[in-house]
């Protein structure tokens, strides 16, 4: 097992306040590796000292192979990672195509390799319909589009997204999405992602819930709604009170607002059961899986947030 | 260098940008249509007879004025990118890439550099054109030279005092203020709004302790050396000295008129100081 990232006991300090407080992991290079926390649980700092951007208190980083060294620029790590930041930061008055440019020749990239690479991240964002337009008159969805370009012009292996779909609309996130994902796979590049939606964090290899500056869970997807979500079936009844007599007849606790009775269950296959029981009495019914959010509330919650 | 054509292009597209950093120029140029000419000719009818090539000196001495000024405002105007950059996080951005604080700060004081000298050259130009357009010549090969020099120096001097100015300021509106506060006083203090004479005695040294001032000076002599010459050919030299005294053509510090090489010394001294505190405060700020 290659490990593109490699944290152990990483610490930030500001003054007396710990924002980042011991926190040791590793991401699997080339997988998709979502770092989850509430505002001002440390996911920034995590990045921004992971990015080089931050020295760190204490604490040993290793990304790629290099380690992270407070006393210099870290030009090797630099060359390897590609970051999306949570806001816009390419120039308003320059074109899509030069921002990228401009940016790609500060890796020190030739002429040809520079051109090949923009032809590369142009084929999967498709750049070709806005890139002499300034990116100032770019919508959001097309900014994104850009910023993603100029991350990965001088093809990293590892790409930082920080809160990349803000404030999109649902189609340019399942484009955006539908990019990386495509790019992460044909180029096994590593994704470090953090976000607040959390459907996004489904499809990641590996989940990390922060909270005040220490790691509060960690996991596959599926391994954390297992602990922290639950299926459930919310039941219209032709009678009602029948309905919740049955219920309460055999012991099933519910929840009912408006008259939708909503049952807890142990697993999806329980609600097979409990529909052929109550059949006659059922008009309709919904098997509602346990999703990210519930686990990310869950935690916050156990942990004393929500 | 891809970074300075960066900041080079982001500066040029910015027209209102481009428009506030010439903004103290163009007060200036008004100042001098309104009375700033008239005022200088009626002085110096009391001494001599007043000929074109009267026009033509006074003409001179405001276009040494006009560039000197130039040269700072521009450079100030350069550097608003290395404010906003910081002020936007787009510097975080940089940063992400192989490259140093140091480089990054180094692409924004080049640019200074590039686009300070590239004006300069333009308002040379339209200096030059004006000054024939109204009846002067144009100057010989070897002022010119001489003038390009002294541009290059007021401009590296402009690089460098504004590299330490912009050093303290984090915020596109406190950059706005500075750009402000050294657009009117930088005409006071390059003697251009009002004639050196016209002013008190600790004014008069405040401008001549003035660095900037001194490249004021230099382009004047450059400049209206031949005209001067003419226009003053009958006049006694103590006249002479008195109307380059009272109008900033040379300065007179302690019953002493400094020398060119003076003026020199003072503006390569300061590029140095300035360089070395500005590295100093650089290092300090990033520690």
């Amino acid at each position: 097992m290659t490990f593109a990232i490699k944290v152990e006991n990483l610490c930030k300090q500001y003054g007396v306040h710990n924002a980042v407080n011991g926190i040791s992991f590793t991401v699997e290079q080339g997988t998709l590796f979502a770092f989850l926390g509430a505002n001002g649980a440390g996911k920034s700092t995590t990045i921004e000292i992971l990015c080089t951007l931050l020295k760190k208190s204490s604490g040993n980083v290793t990304i790629n192979g290099f380690k992270l060294d407070v006393s210099n620029d870290n030009a090797d790590i630099r060359k390897s990672i590609g970051v999306v930041f949570q806001q816009s930061l390419l120039d308003t008055r320059l074109t899509v195509r030069e921002n990228i440019l401009h940016r790609g020749r500060t890796y020190g990239l030739s002429k040809t390799q520079l051109a090949e690479n923009y032809q590369f991240v142009s084929s999967y964002l498709h750049l070709d319909d806005i890139e002499k337009q300034k990116y100032g008159t770019l919508s959001g969805g097309q900014k994104r589009r850009a910023d993603i370009a100029r991350a990965l012009i001088h093809r990293p292996t590892i790409l930082f997204l920080d809160e990349p779909t803000t404030g999109l609309d649902p189609q340019t996130r399942q484009f955006v999405w539908q990019a990386i994902r495509q790019l992460q796979l044909e180029t096994n590049m590593t994704v470090f992602l953090t976000t607040h939606y959390m459907e996004e964090a489904t499809v990641a290899h590996q989940v990390l819930v922060l909270k005040e500056g220490k790691i509060v869970a960690q996991g596959t997807p599926d391994a954390l709604k297992t602990k922290y979500a639950y299926d459930s079936m919310a039941v219209v009844f032709n009678n009602p009170l029948d309905g919740a007599k049955w219920l309460e007849e055999h012991a099933i606790t519910y929840t009912e607002k408006q008259e939708i009775y909503t049952i807890r269950l142990e697993s999806t296959l329980q609600a097979l059961s409990l529909l052929k029981k109550a059949e006659p009495l059922i008009a309709s019914f919904e098997v509602i899986k346990g999703t990210m959010d519930d686990v990310f509330l869950h935690i916050m919650a156990e942990e004393g947030v929500a | 260098m891809s970074l300075v054509q960066r900041n080079s292009k982001v500066f040029r597209r910015d027209k209102t940008q481009v428009f506030f950093s010439l903004l103290s120029v163009i007060i200036v140029i008004v100042l001098y249509a309104v009375f700033l000419q008239k005022m200088q000719v009626d002085a110096i009818e009391r001494i001599t007879v007043a000929t074109p090539e009267l026009i033509t000196m006074v003409n001179e001495w405001l276009v040494a004025g006009l560039l000197s000024m130039i040269a700072v405002t521009t450079t100030l105007g350069a550097y608003g990118i290395a404010i906003k950059d910081q002020e936007t996080k787009a510097q975080a951005d940089f940063l992400t890439a192989p490259l140093s604080r140091a480089t990054i700060q180094m692409s924004y004081v080049l640019n200074a550099l590039i686009i300070g000298s590239i004006f300069s050259f333009i308002a040379l130009i339209g200096c030059e054109i004006f000054i024939v357009a109204t009846g002067g010549k144009l100057l010989s090969l070897g002022h010119f030279v001489q003038v390009l020099g002294i541009l290059f120096l007021s401009v590296l001097l402009a690089s460098v005092f504004n590299l330490f100015l912009s050093l303290f300021v984090s915020t596109q509106n406190a950059f706005s203020t500075l750009g402000t506060i050294v657009g009117t006083v930088l005409g006071f203090l390059c003697g251009v709004y009002v004639p050196l004479g016209a002013l008190p005695g600790f004014a008069q040294n405040l401008i001549m302790y003035f660095p900037i001032s001194h490249t004021t000076v230099l382009l004047r002599n450059t400049f209206m050396e031949s005209s001067i010459t003419n226009v003053f050919k009958d006049v006694p030299a103590s006249y002479v000295e008195d109307y380059k005294i009272n109008f900033g053509i040379v300065y007179e510090l302690q019953g002493n008129i400094l020398s060119t090489s003076t003026s020199i010394i003072v503006i390569v001294g300061t590029i140095l100081v300035l360089a070395i505190v500005s590295i100093l405060l650089f290092k300090r700020k990033y520690k």
